[in-house]
């Protein structure tokens, strides 16, 4: 059995709704065992995020909590009770890890703010997500991905030029910063196992997207050199780039590499205008004009073959591409298959479904390692018995004492 | 790295030396976030090959095809004499790398590689599968080097299967995974509704957690590891929800623009001036009642429940359309979320180095390059409670740690240095081949 790097290490999870938990449910992919605290009754609110498997709305077959948290156990507490207080503090005693997504303020308002947790756990690493940090005039704003992704990330280049900027797919702004406060606790536990002292990491929405490479941080650094604002690019801005209809869909590519036109126009067989004055320089290329009249060529090519022709030409001549695909058609790709990306996984009250595989694959020696597929997610207060009787040793009678107190 | 409490800290990665063989965007941001918590990145580079849209899209761009701007910018619009070591593609990431030059298609070159090898704790690179190979890395031939080494890598679509070769951006990876899909203005074809180049970013993180979860293996095991970050599996695993939903109801959702599957109003709404917007998400009742008051639309009182605001979408946006029309973006910004109304200016470059909050916050930081300038660039992406953590020097120009490597780390005599710079190994100048 492959012993999973981050098995051995204990995380508290108090977080709720998208980013928190896929920051956690990354450390549970690679062997941490990440303890969900939710509230007695209702639970993480994405558990009431539809679509739902039986769409009846029982909290317990939505694909979005599903999906973020595989792996992960469930402990129902009520923080706000003096008896939930004392569980988690007797937990917190012996965990690694603390993560946790509340506005800024409230686990202090728990008596749970890192000075408080310090004092039990010195080496916990504690990470706080949070819109804009823990600190700072915007502390306290609210958010939603749409609004942050605009404050913070890339959204004014993002969309057509001549309409609004766009938002990308659901999900996505919470996703990346979820997953880089995985990375900045990682690294953070590596610190604090090697010197004996934990941390207090202040990760927000605004300062990962503000910072992430995509086109801000780029464009951000441009502005300082060349004051450049930037906004939306055409869709085909180099002759060739761009989305183009194909006989059976999109296919989208990038020439503005300037040594890719040669290829594209090989691949086309417009070769010939590599001979013409017109066409054969990158600044020749970039005249008014151009980019319409290579797209007239392009189409007719494109129009008379499918998007796994492309694919297969593309490769020959070392042009920049993909094609358009939906989900459908990525759940039957023969690459995804052969790789045996996707993963069937079998939840009490949704059945079999399909959910995506690893971001990442460990292999040891020439052999992947077979980390088997994720455990379902936990229905609501699934472990709580056993979490409270085998962390911390109570018994039957102190378990139901709780319950009837509503505290678990 | 002084700290808070004014003692002196290790950043947790001092001491982990990384070889930096990364192009473009997403393998730098793996290792631009090690470097910045401590460790000591190097980029391995060479004199005489040019990986594209790295250093710059070209080595040596004319003046005019620079004076035409675009995202890969030079300060002042200038190329200047060394352009790969002035273009703000690459200076933004590779702040606190290192940069040395070998040739590896030498022998002599694969002798400094693997004695590099022996001394380093790991390598990150995110390449065509060929230009690896013949760069001389694979993990039969490291692992062989130093059986504790851990070799991260980040093709797009990973290092076996029928796609392994294929050349892409992330933005086309994103595109077969199925993002494009998932994104559009409403009634609209993916080729009206832009690019997006979310997928470079994501990987880079992956590839930082990635090596992260080596190095605990590596301490577990005593033994080395390599790990594959496929661009494409990461991304497609940021898409999951779509993927059971889609495994669930097999259904290909329409686009929906800018709104919100769950909360409604949710848009993009156009200010006063050119090209400037505003975000709203309302998501709650309360939140609703607020915009109504600041909106004074007797009409929109009416739609008091979330369903409402749903069927009657294009109604309201039209209403908040007519408000924001009047009204600069961040001023409106500023008021909404006054009210407690979830709300953001679509920033541009100016109003985020003006955004008061990231200056209290000492976001920005000043770095001095000798061949570019003294700048802002965007800080550390997070902040740490016990470590004070700033941005420790810009980035390298070509060649620039050339001597520390070869004579610190490798141990190569000031003769051998010398004889490397006559065998085309170590410069700081690019061929003069190469355009």
């Amino acid at each position: 059995m492959f012993d999973l790097p981050m098995s051995g290490v204990k995380v508290l999870d108090l977080t709720s709704n998208a980013a928190g938990p896929y920051c956690t449910r990354l450390l549970a992919d690679y062997g941490a065992s990440v303890t969900k605290i939710e509230l007695p009754n209702s639970g993480d609110p994405a558990r009431k995020v539809p679509p739902f498997f039986d769409d009846g709305g029982s909290g317990e077959g939505s694909s979005l909590f599903m999906f973020l948290n595989t792996g992960k156990q469930s402990l129902t507490l009520d923080l706000k009770d003096d008896r939930g207080l004392e569980v988690i503090k007797r937990l917190i005693i012996n965990a690694d890890i603390l993560v946790e997504n509340f506005r800024p303020g409230v686990m202090k308002s728990l008596s749970l703010d890192y000075e408080s947790v310090s004092e039990l756990n010195n080496r916990i690493v504690y990470t706080s997500i949070s819109n804009f940090g823990q600190t700072g005039p915007h502390r306290d704003w609210k958010g939603s991905d749409l609004v942050l992704y605009g404050m913070g990330g890339p959204m004014i280049n993002t969309g057509h030029p001549d309409k609004e900027p766009l938002q990308l797919a659901n999900y996505l702004p919470s996703f990346h910063v979820g997953a880089t406060a995985a990375a900045a606790t990682s690294i953070a536990l590596w610190g604090a196992e090697n010197s004996g002292e934990g941390d207090w990491l202040d990760v927000n929405f605004f300062e990962t997207l503000m910072g992430h490479i995509d086109r801000r941080s780029t464009a951000l650094l441009n502005h300082q050199y060349d004051g450049t604002i930037s906004t939306r690019p055409p869709v085909a801005g180099t002759p060739g780039s761009g989305i183009w209809p194909t006989a059976d869909g999109g296919y989208f590519f990038t020439t503005v590499l300037a040594n890719r036109f040669p290829a594209m126009a090989k691949m086309i067989g417009a070769e010939h205008l590599l001979e013409d004055p017109l066409w054969a320089t990158p600044a020749a290329r970039a005249a008014p004009g151009r980019v319409e009249e290579f797209s007239a060529i392009l189409i007719l090519w494109m129009l008379e073959h499918t998007k796994s022709e492309i694919r297969d030409e593309v490769e020959k001549v070392g042009v920049y591409g993909g094609p358009i695909n939906n989900i459908g058609e990525l759940l039957q790709d023969k690459h995804f298959e052969e790789r045996n990306f996707f993963q069937q996984i079998k939840h009490p009250v949704s059945g079999v479904l399909t959910y995506p595989g690893y971001n990442f694959r460990m292999t040891v020696g020439d052999q992947e390692e077979d980390i088997s597929n994720r455990r379902p997610a936990p229905l609501l207060g699934e472990n709580t018995d056993e979490i409270l009787s085998n962390q911390l040793g109570m018994d039957r009678l102190a378990i139901e004492s709780l319950r009837k107190a509503k505290v678990v | 790295m002084v700290n808070k409490d004014n003692t002196q800290k290790k950043l947790p990665l001092e001491g982990i030396r990384i070889l930096d063989f990364t192009v473009v965007w997403a393998g730098p941001f793996a290792t631009q976030l090690l470097a910045e918590w401590g460790a000591e990145v190097i980029r391995v580079e060479s004199t005489k090959f040019f990986p594209s849209t790295t250093r710059g899209t070209l080595a040596r761009p004319s003046k005019e095809l620079v004076q035409q701007g675009g995202i890969g910018g030079y300060p002042n619009k200038d190329p200047g004499e060394r352009p790969w070591n002035r273009a703000a593609l690459f200076n933004v990431h590779a702040r606190n790398k290192l940069s040395m030059t070998v040739d590896l298609t030498t022998e002599e070159g694969q002798e400094i590689f693997a004695n590099l090898v022996s001394k380093s704790d790991g390598l990150i690179e995110n390449n065509a599968i060929a230009t690896m190979e013949r760069a001389g890395v694979s993990w039969e031939k490291l692992s062989k080097i130093n059986p504790e080494f851990i070799l991260v890598r980040m093709p797009a679509f990973g290092i076996s299967g029928p796609y392994k070769s294929y050349r892409t951006f992330g933005s086309h990876m994103e595109s077969l995974v199925g993002h494009y899909s998932l994104f559009g203005y409403q009634g609209e074809t993916p080729e009206a509704s832009g690019t997006s180049l979310f997928a470079d970013p994501a990987s880079g993180v992956a590839g930082a957690l990635a090596f992260m979860n080596g190095l605990r293996h590596r301490r577990k095991t005593g033994k080395g590891i390599q790990i594959e970050a496929a661009t494409a599996e990461n991304f497609a695993n940021q898409l999951g929800p779509h993927i059971v939903d889609y495994s669930m109801t097999k259904e290909v959702p329409d686009y929906i623009g800018n709104r919100h599957p769950v909360y409604a109003p949710q848009g993009v709404y156009k200010c006063n001036g050119q090209d400037r917007w505003i975000s709203i998400t309302i998501t709650n009742d309360v939140e609703w009642e607020k915009l109504c008051s600041i909106l004074e639309v007797k009409e929109l009182n009416d739609f008091n429940t979330v369903e409402k605001r749903h069927d009657n979408h294009d109604l309201i946006d039209e209403e908040i359309s007519k408000w924001t029309a009047q009204h600069k973006s961040v001023e409106l910004m500023n008021l909404l979320q006054d009210s407690g109304i979830p709300a953001g200016a679509v920033m541009n470059e100016k109003d985020a180095f003006e955004d008061p909050h990231l200056q209290e916050r000492g976001y920005w930081e000043e770095l001095t390059h000798p061949e570019a300038g003294t700048y802002k660039y965007p800080g550390v992406l997070w902040k740490s409670n016990k470590i004070d953590n700033k941005l420790r020097r810009a980035a390298p120009r070509l060649g620039e740690d050339n001597e520390y490597v070869y004579k610190t780390i490798l141990g190569y005599s000031d003769e051998e240095y010398t004889e490397y710079e006559k065998t085309g190994h170590i410069g700081m100048d690019y061929d003069g081949s190469i355009q």
